[in-house]
């Protein structure tokens, strides 16, 4: 494939040379004889130079021949399915459509091309910090989409999550869609709205119990709007696109830890209050609770 | 509405106003910011004998809940509590020939309002039908409505400011609801429950701690 679109391309540009040289020829006739060839013996200095001329051009030509039938030629017609009809629309406003496809086709395959070139960066400079520890012999389950899975799956995600924690009461408002919004109440203590992209974590708000659902606006208690800012921390940090299942359940398991968020005091300091809030952070693999300050 | 604590202040000898001062500078010293004023009073009232035997109504408002009043009802055995508007003000006057409000027993708790962090401090120097009693301090953590959960921490933000004299121990009233929902009207209970402290006590007080 990529070497028949060499081929063809030096064809092409063979095919651009001639046609080029032959115009050369053509101008040289139509122009006659010219003061720059002199007085004497003008005319043998005209023939020599159009000779020279065609020389060129069946130089040229044999390139063109070369290059063609190095060419290999298609094994049939090609098969455009359906968007064969586009090209053969009559309504002026439709005619368009055919260039427009092919420029959204070039456009998804750029992005395909981008995409893999960033998640190669991505991949060789990880944002996790430190311990996780990728094993390739551990098998994966290979998962080509985790933003376009079906909402099923998502759903039997969530359920389990709902089953795991007794004290984590999961609701969601419009379930089975392929990006849900659910409000995780947590206890007494807190409650969060999480949007979901598939199986990607995309976004958490946490607020208290009283305040209203909108992912959108932030909590008015200054605490509430600091374990907001620590769960996205946290979202980053247990992203995990080879595994993403697995990313929301540790994702859940930290953030149940937020249990005890009025009652535990800082691991470091054993104080409960540092600039009058309570310990915010919790560790990512112990889950103990520090200050801000602390960690 | 966050799990609120209200504690007294002992005054010694001191003036009420030097008092309030006092733990303005300290509580603004910390980064607390002035927020206006605040009143919490409440008026009590006894039906007459003709009804039988004796209730006891206590009617009070409280700045933080303009559009609320509340009212308590001691029937001897147990005590009733209710949230209502404020037609509830113009129905005890209609009632006046059953319930009589007790004259000079009028008691408030008002002065500055401070907020820091998610906590909310009010400094309240209490007069009984215009004398003064002494101070309460009030402190509420707003995100939290479970007191058992956030005690240890609003007990140690009052340690804070009031030192030792900071309580130990949750005031009486919520000892056996401390795995409740907080609501407003317990602060009101936690309000009475100091207001007949003080009325009962003969001028400023020098002791008296509720537990
Ligand atoms: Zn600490």
């Amino acid at each position: 494939m990529e070497r028949d679109i060499e081929q063809l391309n030096s064809a092409l540009n063979s095919v651009k040379i001639l046609r080029s040289n032959v115009r050369c020829v053509f101008e040289s006739v139509s122009n006659g004889l010219r003061a720059d060839h002199g007085e004497e013996s003008k005319e043998s200095k005209y023939i020599l130079e159009l000779q020279e001329l065609l020389t060129i051009v069946n130089n040229n030509l044999r390139d063109v021949e070369n290059s063609v039938g190095n060419l290999t030629p298609p094994p049939g017609a090609f098969s455009l399915g359906n968007t064969t009809y586009l090209s053969q629309e009559t309504t002026q406003e439709r005619q368009q459509l055919y260039g427009q496809l092919v420029n959204s086709y070039k456009w998804t395959d750029k992005i395909r091309e981008y995409s893999a070139l960033a998640g190669n960066m991505l991949a060789a400079n990880s944002f996790n910090k430190t311990y996780k520890t990728y094993s390739t012999t551990k098998r994966r389950k290979t998962q080509t989409s985790n933003h376009n899975v079906p909402p099923e799956i998502i759903e039997n995600l969530i359920t389990s999550i709902d089953r795991l924690f007794t004290d984590v009461t999961i609701t969601a408002k419009r379930p089975f869609v392929p990006n849900p919004l659910i409000q995780v109440a947590l206890g007494r203590v807190l409650r969060a709205v999480i949007a979901f992209k598939g199986l990607m974590i995309e976004w958490v708000v946490v607020k208290a119990l009283s305040e209203d659902n909108d992912l959108w606006t932030e909590s008015r208690y200054k605490v509430f709007r600091k374990v907001t800012e620590n769960c996205h921390a946290a979202m980053c940090h247990f992203h995990s696109p080879m595994m993403p299942e697995l990313a929301v359940r540790s994702f859940m398991h930290w953030f149940h830890s937020y249990i005890t968020l009025f009652s535990a005091p800082c691991k470091r300091c054993s104080k409960h209050l540092q600039s009058n809030l309570p310990p915010t952070w919790r560790d990512l693999r112990s889950l103990e609770p520090y200050h801000e300050e602390c960690k | 509405m966050g799990v609120t604590i209200l504690t007294q202040f002992p005054v010694e000898n001191k003036t009420g106003p030097q008092i309030i001062e006092l733990l303005s500078k300290r509580i603004s010293a910390l980064g607390a910011v002035p927020q206006g004023q605040f009143l919490v009073d409440c008026e009590t009232y006894s039906s007459v004998p003709a009804l039988g035997h004796q209730r006891t109504v206590h009617v009070l408002h409280n700045s933080e809940q303009p559009a609320t009043v509340f009212a308590l009802l001691e029937t001897g055995t147990k005590t009733i509590p209710l949230a209502t508007d404020g037609l509830f003000d113009l129905l005890m006057m209609k009632m006046s020939s059953f319930y009589q409000s007790k004259k000079q027993t009028k008691a408030e708790s008002k002065g500055p309002r401070f907020e820091i962090g998610d906590f909310c401090v009010k400094l309240g120097s209490v007069t009984v039908s215009s004398n003064f009693k002494g101070v309460l301090v009030e402190v509420e953590y707003k995100p939290c409505v479970v007191p058992a959960m956030c005690w240890d921490l609003i007990m140690e933000f009052m340690q804070g400011f009031l030192g030792s004299l900071g309580p130990t121990t949750p005031p009486s009233f919520l000892q056996n609801r401390m795995q409740d929902i907080y609501s407003p009207i317990d602060t009101i209970q936690q309000y009475l429950e100091h207001f007949t402290l003080f009325r009962k006590s003969p001028g400023p007080a020098l002791i008296m701690r509720p537990q």
